[in-house]
């Protein structure tokens, strides 16, 4: 098998203006990984991922992904990599299975297989009863579900989805995931953003956490936790430990939320607002 | 537990003018906001001279009227101030954007103050504006010809104001509830624009009633009928009470009052329904219907890869969902009907040429100038769908080839349209102008979409291809494309001049082939480059495009 990471950035940066939105970041996502990349509002993920699919140039840095180099080959990148942005970037002005059609055609399918794969799709994400209903009438699960289906109708090695299951219900977020670990079974390298931690810790066998730009932790789940109570053992052991970090080491097993808390330095307000209820 | 704050209807209406006040302020820090402010001042310039010179042309019409013994006539005035305040808000609605006083239903506003503050948006518009400054001259007109007349006309004509003002907000309430869904807003937006289009055929057809003895009588019945709507009222309440009768000048009012408490039910049945939550979303509304579909495959271009036929496609099938952007192209056509019957006819025939040798060159550099906001901003329309251009493996010169080849088909079905048109209404063009014409569009139309590949790169607006009036370009594109438009017309003048001076038009076909393999190699030249202008300019497309 091979071992050469899918995903590999090299001193990643992007600056708007004054703003450094994303910094250095060193990435490696091997094959057949489900990756998450989280990070509080505004750390970087979107601009990130953004410039892992080539919808944004870096300011410095060098992004290889299928150990190709995205800036010198971008063609041959986009051809084996699936999009869900954050825009979902869909055609509001096609019914949905025009809509695939055209995705399908310009990842280089021809008619027929395009059109196959089309209804499949329709008819795996449930979006098969209103066939002459335009995208832009459609409600933001179902443009979702969608931009999921154009993402994967040519088949690709990595998928990129941006908050993939943001304002989706949860059969269709099933349907989603049961899609998406179907994917990996088969080979594929998923990398995707996501504010829900529980959806992240369930699928992800791996996760980087991004916080003011800058990549602060990557590793398994098991790493990232492992990493979080050696600090935390650190922290208690000695006479000054404080109360806290004995908690976490002595606790059985962390979440994903309290390691991402721990990570980011995040602390629940304990501010009280007297005039509420 | 805490206390629940009284609701004070003056603090939220106050609170909302606060509001309106920092999105104004807040849009100024952007340069577009900047340049909206400027034009903003130019149009108030604008409108305070258009509302001191109408309210100077009102009060000396009344003036006259009143004073000359005919106070009746004030009634053409009251339609003058009625059918302005109507209509101009309709037209300039379809070019700007309302705010949605929906948005504020969230808070615990009570009926009243809601009602009130849909009239007070109503209020502010620039037609309620001058339709008041034209109405204040009607009262001075009156105080100048009969002092003692003016305390009767202050309240027929606050009346009328009133009136007006819940009409116009009746009328827009109302329409906002049939534009609130696709088919209807698309229904409404192509009546607008037939209603606009008829309003150019009114002249012919009044020449050719003109000369019909029956229409004395009916444009007699229009004016009695007229008398019972509300300038007519209005009028009437005034000059009954001029002329001694108090009664019937009281009715009159009396019945212009109840119209406008007409319209004020009317506007409360649907604001009502809208203050309770009515809910007009469409996907709502659309019940689950499973229709058996075969497989679908897309179309195919012969000569062309996968990628322009799946483009021309979605191009087409995007022009032919957007009943705006499809009546807009057929405006040319139309126009040569127009022509045809109005009062421009005589000219053709009296001109240096024969009329279908003129009709078909003019029809077509028509056809091309309509076709400006397609070609100058082709992305557009795609809005969010860039990202997917740039996710995808496409070539960008692949994408513009193909928005191109739609614009060339629309180019080749209007010349056609155009030619057989012409040869119905005018008689057919001479063989050597058709084909001159042909090699000129071979010229233009290249020209025009590398022109247009440019501008729609390098200065892209997002548009709303279904709404009537939100397919303009940015300010800066028009004018661009209107300089190279000019540039190309006169060009396409100068050649036709002189085939003209020799007399012989195959001249001009030889001098469109030669331009056109320049201009061939010009847009081959652009369109090379696409991609990599694409790439230049890809996060000032998406953050221009995918702008909510």
């Amino acid at each position: 098998m091979n071992s050469a990471p899918t995903i590999r950035t090299q001193g990643l940066t992007r600056r708007f203006g004054e703003l450094l939105a994303v910094d250095g970041v060193n990435l490696q996502v091997a094959p057949g990984q489900f990756f998450g990349f989280l990070g509080p509002n505004g750390a970087g993920k979107s601009t990130t991922i953004k410039m892992l699919t080539g919808l944004l140039a870096p300011s410095s840095g060098q992004i290889e992904i299928l150990g190709l180099d995205l800036n010198t080959d971008p063609v041959n990148v986009k051809r084996q990599i699936g999009v869900v942005p954050e825009g979902m970037a869909l055609f509001g002005r096609l019914t949905g299975s025009e809509f695939l059609n055209f995705a399908g055609r310009m990842y280089g399918l021809d008619r027929t297989t395009a059109a196959q794969r089309a209804a499949e799709l329709l008819d795996f994400m449930q979006l098969a009863d209103q066939p002459k209903k335009l995208v832009t009438d459609y409600s933001h699960g179902m443009q979702k579900k969608l931009a999921m289906a154009a993402a994967v109708i040519h088949g690709p090695k990595v998928l990129f989805l941006d908050e993939p299951f943001e304002g989706v219900d949860a059969i269709a977020a099933g349907t989603l995931k049961s899609m998406l670990q179907g994917m990996i079974a088969r080979g594929a390298t998923i990398f995707l953003t996501s504010h829900v931690l529980e959806i992240v810790e369930r699928l992800c066998s791996h996760v980087a956490i991004i916080h003011q730009g800058r990549l602060v932790a990557q590793g398994s789940l098991e790493e990232l936790r492992a990493g979080v109570e050696a600090q935390a053992l650190a922290a208690g052991a000695g006479p000054s430990g404080d109360r806290a970090s004995r908690d976490v080491a002595s606790a059985e097993k962390l979440t994903l939320e309290e390691i991402f808390l721990r990570i980011v330095g995040g602390t629940r307000q304990e501010q009280e607002l007297s005039w509420l209820g | 537990m805490t206390t629940t704050p009284t609701l004070r209807p003056r603090a939220q209406l106050a609170a909302i003018a606060w509001l309106r006040w920092r999105m104004f302020a807040n849009s100024l820090r952007t340069t577009r906001g900047k340049a909206e402010v400027i034009s903003r001042v130019l149009m108030t310039v604008f409108f305070t001279v258009a509302g001191f010179g109408g309210s100077f042309g009102s009060a000396v019409g009344t003036w006259y009227f009143v004073s000359h013994g005919k106070p009746e006539m004030l009634a053409v005035v009251f339609w003058a101030v009625f059918l302005f305040w109507q209509l101009f808000p309709i037209m300039s609605t379809a070019f700007t954007n309302n705010p949605d006083s929906g948005d504020l239903l969230r808070f615990p506003l009570g009926y009243r103050a809601y009602f009130l503050i849909r009239l007070a948006y109503g209020s502010l518009d620039p037609a309620a504006a001058l339709g008041c400054m034209w109405l204040s001259g009607m009262l001075l007109g009156i105080a100048a010809a009969d002092p003692l007349l003016v305390v009767w006309a202050l309240p027929v004509v606050l009346l009328f104001a009133a009136f007006n003002l819940l009409f116009l907000q009746m009328v827009f309430a109302w329409l906002e509830r049939w534009l609130a869904q696709r088919r209807t807003r698309e229904i409404m937006g192509v009546l607008f624009i037939l209603v606009m289009l008829s309003i150019q055929l009114i002249g012919p057809a009044l020449q050719h009633f003109e000369r019909q003895p029956a229409t004395r009588k009916t444009l007699d019945l229009v004016v009695s009928v007229q008398a019972f709507l509300p300038p007519g009222l209005a009028a009437d309440a005034i000059a009954q009470v001029s002329h001694g009768h108090f009664t019937i000048g009281a009715s009159s009012f009396f019945f212009l009052g109840s119209i406008a408490a007409l319209m004020g039910c009317l506007l409360h049945l649907r604001l009502r329904a809208q203050y309770r939550g009515e809910n007009l979303n469409e996907s709502a509304a659309a019940g689950v219907k499973r229709e058996a579909h075969g497989l679908r495959l897309g179309w195919s271009l012969p000569g062309f890869s996968q990628v322009v036929a799946a483009v021309f496609e979605k191009e087409v099938r995007y022009l032919l969902r957007s009943g705006a952007m499809l009546l807009s192209l057929i405006v040319p056509l139309f126009m040569l009907v127009v022509f045809r019957l109005g009062p421009a006819r005589s000219m053709w025939h009296t001109h240096f040429m024969r009329a279908p040798d003129v009709a078909f060159p003019a029809a077509a550099a028509y056809s091309l100038l309509a076709l400006t906001n397609i070609v100058y901003n082709s992305f557009g329309g795609d809005a969010g769908g860039i990202q997917f251009f740039f996710a995808s493996p496409a070539h960008f010169r692949q994408i513009v080839l193909a928005k191109n080849l739609m614009h060339a088909a629309i180019v080749l079905a209007h010349a056609t349209l155009a030619w057989l048109l012409i040869t119905l209404l005018y008689g057919r063009p001479a063989l050597d102008v058709t084909v001159a014409t042909l090699a000129g569009l071979l010229f233009a139309a290249p020209l025009n979409f590398t022109a247009g590949n440019l501008l729609s790169l390098y200065s892209p607006k997002r548009i709303d291809v279904s709404t009537i009036g939100r397919q303009r370009a940015s300010q800066f594109t028009v004018l661009i494309s209107l300089v190279v438009q000019l540039v190309i017309v006169a060009v396409g003048v100068a050649v036709f001049m002189l085939a003209h001076l020799y007399n012989n038009f195959w001249i001009a076909t030889l001098l469109f082939v030669v331009l056109a393999c320049l201009s061939l190699s010009v847009y081959s030249v652009v369109l090379k480059r696409a991609d990599t202008i694409a790439i230049e300019r890809r996060e000032a497309l998406v953050s221009e495009l995918c702008r909510a």
